[in-house]
């Protein structure tokens, strides 16, 4: 108690700086430095983005222009700078990588939490993290060879590159990453519940989905907001997959450029300061914005854990 | 036994509809976690299947050749590349995160300031790869005209990093028990001395552990390198002002401008098996913490 007591950050350095402790003096200068410049960098990168979003969206019907009225025509004259492409895309990617990683990997959750025995749950844990590791890039070269030319074969389509196939390998990107946090929470739901439940005689299916899952629910959320923002901010394997087409995508077959997708093919040939610049740092900040809404959510359902835990 | 009719009265009743659904939902999960097992040992299959072919020493350094251009020669510069980006973006990102780790631990605890700390990093640990993409090009390559460079890079990269360590080390040194604190300031040791000798030893292992994750992350990421440090072909070596070529963007421009799958291939499953050779590399680390 007493070592943690101390009023503030400082009350080491005033205790160091009267007994002339050198050591302890430049130890906690230099962590202090590094908090600060670290925290300051982390700050300043935010209002970096904001701010040369900022010229992009200076009145609403700029806003509405940039989101919703306008196309992508940067050789049209004059040029245009719509997103409404890029986030519909981001959008159908997202939704349908979830519908489809979620069950898969709350199934996966409750096996390796519940059902498997020790010796396949500790050969599955390095095959999640195995299969969270595989970079970006190789998961959309791996989607490029083989659903590509399978969906061409079998659809007929022209390009096999589409909002759907994007979308599949999207799944298997994020299924990982939702199914250890998912598996996590369960696992520390404490043993006494379900020994109880287990005592009034009911199956295991019962205990899991009425006491374990019902009280771990919190942090399969958060697994679940996990997964949405490891989704939304996915580029590399969406650039490749998804086709980048700057045609709004009006079905899941069709082509379509996520937002990062259109940042990462745009920003090299965007002049700085440029309309364009501003337009793609409006689609970056977006983007940011969603995925810090995200973490908030996450912070908030680890806060009511931990209370509720005590 | 001595009452066979029990068994039979047993055995002949129709089990109930929450046994049944007990005992599909239990095959399903099986099926789905075997799924999970297969899934990426599939993938590692699949491209070494395809891609040991091309493995030689030559690939692995020579430089890239033919036309267009990747379609011969090797990956050596790119190998280099991601080895340099990755080494100069630690350099930025531990001294940053293991410090300032510990000040949050070990100086800070009790402050106001941790938890707003913590959520920032948080929340830059969250927000996708290309946004540092485009921190670092506006900021790095175009306003401190660092240019494309291994510089400006290794700098974006080391950003990525960053806020993964800073919480993995705020975390491990969470994990060691106060009691060790606390008996060595009974002991009269300073501070400084205990966080040396005592709290950074327990917690090593922790650190390590997710400084290769970061690490392995920030060397699968094309991201953040495509717009601040790569290049298709670098003849010079590795210099700190020069573009430079690297795995992730190398495999991305042999789809991209459908040079040659197999050269793909190969490059593909050098990545994997290297980050494979990294974690194997954390595996004992992770097994001294718990």
């Amino acid at each position: 108690m007493s070592y943690a007591s101390a009023n503030t950050f400082f009350t080491p350095l005033h205790a160091a700086w009267r007994r002339r402790q050198w050591g302890e003096l430049s130890l906690w200068t230099t962590t202090f430095a590094t908090v600060v410049v670290g925290a300051s960098t982390l700050f300043f990168i935010v209002g970096f983005i904001v701010a040369e979003a900022a010229p992009a969206v200076h009145d609403l019907s700029n806003l509405w222009g940039l989101l919703v009225a306008q196309p992508w025509e940067p050789f049209a004259d004059p040029p245009r700078y719509g997103i409404l492409h890029a986030w519909v895309s981001t959008l159908l990617v997202t939704v349908i990588a979830l519908a489809l990683a979620v069950p898969a990997a709350l199934g996966v959750a409750v096996f390796a939490a519940e059902i498997a025995p020790a010796a396949v749950r500790n050969f599955l844990q390095p095959c999640l993290e195995l299969l969270a590791g595989i970079p970006s890039v190789v998961y959309g070269f791996f989607g490029y060879v083989t659903l590509v030319p399978w969906f061409e074969a079998r659809f007929g389509m022209a390009t096999g590159e589409s909002i759907l196939v994007a979308a599949l390998i999207l799944a298997v990107m994020v299924l990982p990453f939702v199914a250890s946090t998912a598996a996590e929470a369960l696992r520390s739901v404490p043993g006494a519940l379900r020994e109880a439940a287990y005592a009034l005689g009911v199956t295991r299916w019962h205990v899991i989905s009425r006491v374990v899952m019902r009280r771990a629910l919190p942090g399969i959320f958060s697994a679940v907001a996990l997964g949405l923002a490891r989704a939304i901010g996915e580029a590399l394997a969406v650039l490749i997959l998804a086709g980048n087409s700057t045609a709004v995508p009006e079905s899941v077959l069709d082509r379509g450029q996520p937002i990062t997708a259109l940042i990462l093919t745009e920003l090299g040939e965007a002049g700085v300061g440029s309309e364009k610049y501003h337009a793609l740092f409006a689609a970056g900040a977006m983007l940011m914005a969603v995925t810090v809404l995200i973490n908030l959510l996450i912070w908030s359902l680890k806060r009511r854990l931990v209370r509720q835990h005590g | 036994m001595a009452e066979p009719g029990l068994a039979v009265t047993v055995t002949a009743r129709t089990p109930s509809a929450a046994v049944v659904t007990d005992k599909a939902v239990t095959l399903l999960a099986w099926v789905l976690g075997l799924a999970a097992v297969a899934l990426p040992m599939g993938i590692l299959a699949f491209l070494a299947a395809h891609g040991a072919r091309v493995l030689s020493w030559e690939f692995l350094t020579a430089g890239p050749a033919g036309f267009p251009l990747g379609a011969a020669g090797g990956i050596g510069p790119a190998i280099l590349g991601t080895l340099a980006l990755v080494g100069g973006g630690l350099l930025v990102a531990l001294p940053l995160g293991i410090g300032g780790g510990i000040f949050l631990n070990e100086y800070a605890a009790r402050s106001r300031w941790v938890p707003l700390v913590r959520f920032t990093a948080e929340c830059l640990a969250g927000i996708p790869a290309v946004i540092y993409g485009l921190f670092g090009y506006s900021l790095l390559v175009v306003f401190f005209a660092l240019k494309i460079s291994l510089l400006a890079g290794a700098v974006t990269l080391g950003l990525v990093m960053f806020p993964i360590i800073l919480i993995g080390t705020h975390e491990s040194l969470l994990a060691v028990e106060w009691e060790y604190r606390e008996a060595a300031l009974a002991l009269g040791v300073s501070r400084s001395y205990a966080i040396r000798r005592i709290l950074l030893p327990k917690a090593w292992p922790g650190i390590a552990a997710v400084v290769v994750l970061a690490a392995g992350h920030a060397a699968g990421s094309a991201a953040p390198v495509m717009v601040t440090a790569s290049t298709v072909l670098t003849r010079t070596g590795v210099t700190l002002d020069a573009p430079v070529m690297t795995l992730p963007t190398h495999l991305y421009h042999l789809i991209a401008e459908a040079v040659s799958f197999e050269h793909a291939y190969g490059t593909a499953l050098v990545l994997v098996v290297g980050m494979l050779c990294g974690n194997a590399l954390a595996l004992p680390l992770r097994r001294r913490r718990h």
